[in-house]
């Protein structure tokens, strides 16, 4: 793109010296911004056709509870309502929790301890959904069946509190992003009128982090409700049970349900076929499953906008005595907040140690699998790396480049429709992405089990972070940059060039690996587009049929269905050595983000 | 950070910028050119090393499938390459099979009509590689305090949750809890021709005391922890878990002699499928599963072997 400019004549001095107009930057905006549009008409087209594939009736869909295809009943209603309250646990066990660690982590803890602490959480972000499932299954089941007194753990509540521990991390690094980005000014400001610092945070910080802190509950809203293989583990994924009075909604939550999703991740769409009424009814599910995805995030986003605005005209009412006390109690409640997804960290750990111990030994991340369960893995180690690679190259301008525009060429209402579908598309069921990546990339298009579909049917889950990360981190830039670079002569695509992009790009970086963790870790759009179990190459050597292993898969494959015990083993090893990975990578990456970052901005 | 914008911008006008963004862009396309050499040097070694084309495609039943991922690693020192995937079931691999994707595919049941009359081109060969037999498990505890036996109304009224309590079986004051496989998969079908023969069976119960598992492993995860389960699984997996029972169905135990004779009600066969007689790699493949070195494959993964169904 860039070269093309360095051809010009050299005797054009004046010409020469002006800035470059990079008009490139519109082309690469806009590419970004359409990459998401684009998505989503795919899967709402595919999923409409679907839908109208068969004839159902779409009332007793959303009015009636019981689902039965062998006698063709078909209603969604216990599982709408299985969603819902699942992620209504998830969200009011993680959003207090999360936004309290991530306002200690930015504003209390000291910058020094702060680093590690930050990257301690992105690691806990990266830890793959299937280890998360595996967790519940040993520690979250028999805690709901110890405390509600019930046979069997396999409930709501089990779901909604795993959920809440997966999307916790992703509240917190995304939070503590828009914390970080506020201008030290304002808080020494504050401080110079004697503020202590719970009023200081109030007052003062959360202003200006809100928007971006309110990205991260829509983020992880967006993955309580896509989320598909942790929940299936725990969930009970028993269809038709609907309270109609309080004490049974109660007596609901500690007893097995079904979710969208889960439903979507069981059998059923592969022994539905492609078209009739069950197809049509499980598209149907995905369509509702979208609408959800949307309602909640136009709801969120209208809803307190309009707050912010109601809370900026308002002086806040302090109460002048116990200041030091509150701001104590303040301090104490945050710190503990932080130290709850720290704990959270060493247990996993623990676990992980002590179960993929076989993860240590050298020689299993290098030899390949000999037999079923045997072996090492290098295999499914390089097929993940090469997923995760392509995934990235392929998503990281896309993503970027509609971080920019929302951020910064949209209007307030262009800006807030293009984030509305970028949430959309980050909620999409992962499940969906591969089913449609099977119909369009490997039937449609002739690809059979390809790694590139697979890299490809990821790039979706990988956009909308990045593109959202970077969106909130450029809204916060503070005027001035943009004003005195305006001053200079600077046009708005120099703006962009020269000041919005290395100003967000830290925001970018991290985005890009909190997409690409979650993406490493995605079991079920490989599934059907590019993994196979066992006898797949390395490393492709072509794109038709070239199917690669990869970790998530394996684990999957392993924990579910095979009889030998030497399978567990692998299961647990593997699922480390997919941990150690992202862990390394993160790493890597904490270190370059932290020198882009250097010193916060301040004007 | 801001100190370092500044220069950025007063850049231009000093006419530094377009020198230092070619040093940037020519390191960047090095930088470019160095990765793809790395990634065609991998990808070309790795063609060179495993250049064999026209891979054996397997896929299908996720029970079948450990045995063929065994098999197969077994094949490949003789330099044949197949591949084992296990995208949806036994019903997955037979359609794929039907519209040519794979080569084999992997079956826990018997071919149904429908699966003929979806694909009337394709003329199926079944081989049977093994047997199974599925039990209805359930833990110590309600074992040892007395249920034994089973009758076919018994555990229908148990998986209908009619029957809520194993004091109504016989067995302690204990609330019954029901662990249902998922529809579609193999023992599941088993289950309901049991229970219903051929007729279809009722829409699960609305009980809160039922829930869907998956994959049997994840099926024997769940009745180990909680009492009072019942389950229907491969007999296979309770192998070496004492807190776990298999209970007689109509007083008859799966034991193999029983299993051959047909006299065990919940017992299936396992398949390989092929489009047409087996013929060349696919054929070497079946009958290495058949040989008596791949026969030991089927007790690892605790399935019983043709030699003893057939005694």
């Amino acid at each position: 793109m860039a070269s093309g400019t360095l051809e010009q004549p050299p005797k054009d001095l004046e010409v020469s010296r002006r800035p470059r107009p990079s008009r490139w930057v519109w082309a690469w905006t806009y590419a970004g911004g359409l990459s998401v549009v684009v998505v989503l008409l795919i899967l709402v087209g595919y999923l409409a056709a679907g839908a109208a594939s068969g004839e159902i009736d779409r009332t007793t869909l959303l009015t009636a509870s019981e689902w039965s295809p062998a006698h063709s009943a078909y209603g969604s209603l216990a599982m709408i309502y299985g969603s819902a309250v699942v992620c209504v646990v998830a969200l009011c066990l993680a959003v207090p929790i999360g936004w309290a660690a991530a306002v200690a982590l930015s504003e209390y803890v000291p910058p020094r301890l702060a680093r590690p602490l930050r990257l301690c959480i992105e690691l806990l972000a990266a830890v793959p959904s299937i280890v998360y499932g595996l967790i519940g299954i040993m520690v979250v089941r028999p805690f709901v069946a110890q405390v509600a007194d019930v046979t069997s753990g396999d409930s709501i509540l089990a779901a909604g509190i795993v959920l809440a521990v997966m999307i916790t991390p992703t509240v917190v690094a995304v939070s503590v992003d828009a914390l970080a980005a506020v201008p030290d000014r304002y808080r020494e400001a504050a401080f110079s009128l004697g503020l202590t610092r719970r009023e200081v945070v109030r007052s003062a910080v959360l202003p200006i982090a809100r928007p971006g802190m309110r990205a991260a509950v829509l983020l992880g809203l967006a993955r309580a409700l896509g989320e598909a293989i942790a929940v299936f583990l725990i969930v009970g994924r028993a269809d038709g049970h609907l309270p109609t009075t309080f004490g049974e909604f109660l007596d609901s939550l500690v007893h097995p349900g079904q979710t969208l999703t889960t439903k979507l991740a069981g059998p059923e769409p592969v022994l539905a076929g492609t078209s009739g009424p069950h197809f049509a009814a499980l598209c149907t599910l995905g369509i509702i499953l979208l609408g959800l995805v949307a309602t909640a995030t136009v709801w969120g986003t209208y809803r307190s906008s309009r707050g912010g605005a109601d809370r900026g005209s308002q002086p806040h009412w302090s109460m002048a005595r116990l200041r030091t006390q509150r701001d104590r109690l303040a301090l104490w409640l945050r710190i503990s907040a932080l130290l709850l997804p720290g704990a959270l960290l060493v247990g996993m750990l623990a676990i992980l140690v002590t179960r993929g111990s076989a993860a240590f030994d050298p020689s299993f991340w290098f030899t390949p699998a000999t037999g079923s369960v045997g072996g090492g893995v290098s295999e499914q180690v390089l097929g993940t790396l090469l997923l995760v690679v392509t995934t990235g190259l392929i998503a990281l301008p896309l993503g970027f480049g509609a971080g920019i525009l929302i951020g910064v060429r949209a209007s307030t209402r262009t800006a807030r429709l293009l984030q509305t579908l970028t949430v959309v598309v980050g909620g999409t069921p992962t499940i969906l992405l591969g089913l449609a990546g099977f119909v369009i990339l490997s039937s449609a298009m002739g690809w059979g089990r390809s790694w590139l579909a697979g890299a490809i049917v990821l790039v979706p889950v990988v956009v909308p972070v990045i593109a959202l990360t970077t969106a909130s981190r450029a809204m916060g830039m503070p005027p001035e940059l943009t004003e005195s670079a305006l001053s200079l002569g600077l046009s708005r695509t120099q703006l962009i060039r020269s000041v919005v992009v290395p100003y967000a790009w830290p925001a970018t970086v991290t985005g890009l690996l909190l997409g690409l963790a979650r993406a490493a870790g995605e079991t079920a759009p490989l599934l059907f587009t590019a993994t196979v179990f066992f006898g797949a190459s390395a490393l492709p050597d072509g794109i038709v049929n070239s199917p690669v292993q990869a970790l998530p898969t394996h684990i999957f494959t392993l924990s579910q269905d095979s009889g030998d015990p030497q399978a567990i083993t692998q299961a647990w090893g593997s699922a480390m050595v997919l941990v150690l990975i992202t862990a390394v990578l993160l790493s890597m990456a904490v270190v370059l983000r932290n020198r882009f970052e250097g010193e916060r901005w301040t004007a | 950070m801001f100190r370092r914008l500044l220069p950025q911008i007063h850049e231009p006008d000093q006419g530094g910028r377009k020198v230092a963004s070619q040093v940037r862009g020519e390191r960047y396309l090095r930088r470019v050119a160095c990765a793809v050499l790395v990634l065609a040097s991998f990808a070309t070694a790795c063609a060179e090393s495993e250049a064999g084309t026209g891979a054996v495609q397997v896929s299908g039943s996720t029970t079948v499938a450990p045995v063929a991922a065994d098999a197969a690693e077994a094949l490949k020192a003789e330099g044949l390459n197949i591949t084992v995937a296990t995208q949806g079931g036994s019903a997955g691999g037979i359609s794929q099979l039907g519209s040519g994707q794979i080569d084999i595919a992997m079956s826990s049941k018997p071919l149904a009509d429908e699966d003929r009359s979806t694909h009337p081109d394709a003329d199926f060969v079944l081989t049977q590689i093994g047997a199974d037999a599925v039990g209805a498990i359930v833990t110590k505890e309600v074992a040892d305090a007395g249920v034994k036996n089973l009758t076919a109304a018994q555990v229908r009224g148990l998986f209908e949750g009619r029957i809520t309590n194993w004091s109504e079986v016989g067995g302690p004051d204990l609330e019954v809890f029901v662990y249902d496989k998922e529809p579609g998969r193999g023992t599941r079908e088993v289950l309901d021709k049991y229970l219903y023969g051929d007729k279809k069976a009722p829409p699960p119960p609305k009980s809160d005391n039922f829930s869907i598992v998956g994959g049997n492993l994840e099926t024997r995860n769940k009745l180990k922890s909680t009492p009072g389960a019942v389950a229907p699984l491969s007999t296979g997996f309770t192998e070496g878990h004492n807190d776990l029972a298999v209970v007689t169905l109509d007083g008859i135990a799966p034991t193999p002699e029983n299993i051959a004779s047909g006299k065990y009600p919940m017992a299936r066969p396992l398949y390989l499928i092929t489009d047409g007689e087996p013929e060349g790699e696919s054929k070497e493949f079946i009958d290495y599963v058949l040989s008596a070195e791949g026969q030991k494959i089927l007790p690892k993964h605790g399935y019983l072997t043709l030699g003893q169904i057939e005694e």
